[in-house]
């Protein structure tokens, strides 16, 4: 009698135990991929443009038109390319380009920058310099006052130089 | 090379009242991304400006988000309607809590 | 003859012989085998402009982060430093007016130094001797903002370094290691600067040493900073896997003699930006 009871205490006590570590473990493993998450935030999310370009616009319609980007055919360091976006879009009270995107394709994480714009720029121009991971596109998309968008591609060269550097 | 944060702010030189002109401006940052190494394979910590507020007088005209993939010591060029005799002020805040900013004064004529 | 003196006279000639071979040369005296420039600086600039176009120009004009060093050489050069309370204003004027195209002849050969002086030596020199000032680390952000603040006072006004009586030598030296094979790949300076230039080397094309001197201390896309022909010299020697020297050691001053020449004429234009 007692042996038989003493068994049920320990595999009792030994159940309890096991389910105890056993969430606790499948706690930790929850939440290990934010903790991870957090600890390399500064690192960015390997991204591919069109995830990008979704998770900034949704299922909302781009139109390649309106947008000029000036960007070296080559780079001659990739680590600094200079780039222009151009648009003859109005920059009026009611009628303005509110927001420019700058992506490059083939960096790791494709975005760039963003620059909120108001009338007071009086033109929906920009030019940056930028990193460039290997030869892709840079993109910008470029959003109206009135949720239109419009975007301009360039495609250009970026390789490992030869004894330049 | 130069101190970091250091800004230069280029206007036109003559300025009519109402002209769209180009501004232009250079930091000083090393806008590291924290993917690299140093020589002893010890990670570089991410050190950048990622936000950057433009105001021409009270009013804030240009609000920009920047992430690591902008170029070391950045620069850019933007467009402001010169339309009154005001300050035109940036100012770049880093994510390590850094704040540098510039004025220079429009005076259209 | 006796056999003895013969066979003593044998072997004085053989010895004779054996030593005019393996004796040093004299080196300086010793002709190089120049190569042909494979492209003219024009035709350099061609291929150049239709590989990048003018972006990089462009973003050497519209800002240049090393023009923050000239403003800070500027005022580097008119604050006292140096147990004589002076600055180089005091001796060189305000704005340095009396230093107007004191950079074009440089680097030159010192008596002093029995050797080539490069304009960053005689910034040094300067303090060291009548400011009682530390000499400047090279390549620090200060020495370099003092020696482009110094130099632009020269800007537009044509190189002219003289190569002629006791700078000759190391003139000819300097080219010497210029077309000196060494490193891990038997790569010398003037293989591609002049035997290939205008060809591609990956992504870089290979320049023609015509401008390799006209614009430095310089930024460079690549450092992400600013810095001096020295140490892009040894930068080069690096790339090119082969042991370095200090920076203004003896065959890197040389070195810059030698590349200065190549720049005669052409005006300074400093600080410069570069991939």
């Amino acid at each position: 009698m007692k042996q038989k009871e003493e068994s049920v205490e320990l595999s009792r006590r030994q159940f309890i135990k096991t389910t105890i570590a056993a969430s606790t473990s499948f706690l930790i493993a929850g939440s290990l991929p934010s903790l991870v998450k957090k600890a390399f935030s500064e690192t960015p999310v390997e991204e591919k443009i069109d995830d990008v370009l979704k998770r900034h616009f949704g299922n909302r319609k781009i139109e390649t038109a309106h947008v000029d980007l000036k960007a070296p055919i080559i780079a001659e360091n990739g680590a600094v390319v200079p780039i222009t976006v151009v648009s003859d879009l109005p920059m009026e009270k009611d009628n303005y380009v509110k927001k420019i995107y700058i992506y490059s394709e083939g960096n790791l994480q494709p975005y760039v920058a963003s620059a909120e714009l108001s009338p007071a720029n009086g033109k929906a121009e920009l030019a940056l310099r930028i990193k460039m991971r290997k030869t892709s596109n840079v993109r910008a998309v470029l959003e109206t006052n009135t949720g239109k968008l419009y975007q301009g591609l360039k495609s250009v060269k970026v390789t490992i130089g030869g004894c330049g550097g | 090379m130069a101190e970091v944060g250091k800004i230069r702010i280029k206007l036109p030189q003559s300025i009519k009242k109402g002209e769209v002109i180009p501004v232009r401006a250079l930091i000083i940052h090393p806008m590291e991304t924290g993917l690299r190494k140093d020589k002893d394979g010890k990670p570089i910590p991410a050190y950048y400006i990622n936000d950057v507020k433009v105001y021409y007088g009270d009013e804030l005209i240009t609000s920009m988000e920047w992430t690591i993939a902008v170029s070391a010591d950045p620069f850019m060029t933007f467009y402001v309607k010169a339309d009154k005799a005001a300050p035109l002020k940036i100012v770049y805040k880093d994510n390590k809590g850094g704040i540098f900013e510039e004025s220079v004064q429009i005076n259209p004529q | 003859m006796s056999r003895g003196t013969l066979s003593r006279l044998i072997m004085f000639l053989l010895i004779a012989c054996v030593i005019s071979v393996i004796a040093p040369q004299n080196s300086v005296a010793e002709e190089i085998k120049e190569y042909t420039p494979n492209v003219s600086p024009e035709e350099y600039e061609k291929r150049y402009n239709k590989a990048f176009g003018e972006f990089t120009k462009k973003m050497a004009e519209e800002g240049n982060p090393a023009d923050m060093l000239l403003d800070e050489g500027k005022e580097l050069f008119h604050k006292v430093d140096g147990t004589q309370g002076r600055s180089c204003a005091s001796c060189h004027g305000q704005n340095g007016e009396k230093l107007k195209g004191a950079a074009t002849t440089y680097p030159k050969y010192d008596p002093g130094l029995k050797g080539i002086k490069t304009f960053a030596m005689q910034i040094n020199i300067c303090r060291e001797k009548h400011m009682g000032a530390k000499p400047l680390k090279y390549d620090s952000p200060e020495q370099l903002a003092l020696e482009i603040y110094t130099k632009s006072l020269s800007n537009g006004m044509p190189i002219n370094v003289s190569i002629d009586g006791p700078a000759r030598p190391f003139y000819e030296a300097g080219k010497k290691f210029y077309y000196t094979r060494m490193g891990q790949w038997n790569f010398s300076c003037a293989l591609c600067h002049i035997k290939y230039a205008g060809h591609m080397l990956r992504v870089n094309l290979l320049s023609v040493n015509r401008n390799h001197a006209d614009h430095w201390p310089s930024y460079r896309l690549e450092w992400a900073g600013t810095g001096s022909l020295q140490k892009r010299i040894q930068g080069c020697v690096k790339n090119m896997r082969a042991k370095t020297s200090e920076l203004h050691s003896e065959e890197y001053r040389n070195v810059e003699l030698y590349l200065t020449h190549q720049s005669n004429g052409l005006p300074i234009q400093v600080p410069g930006l570069r991939m």
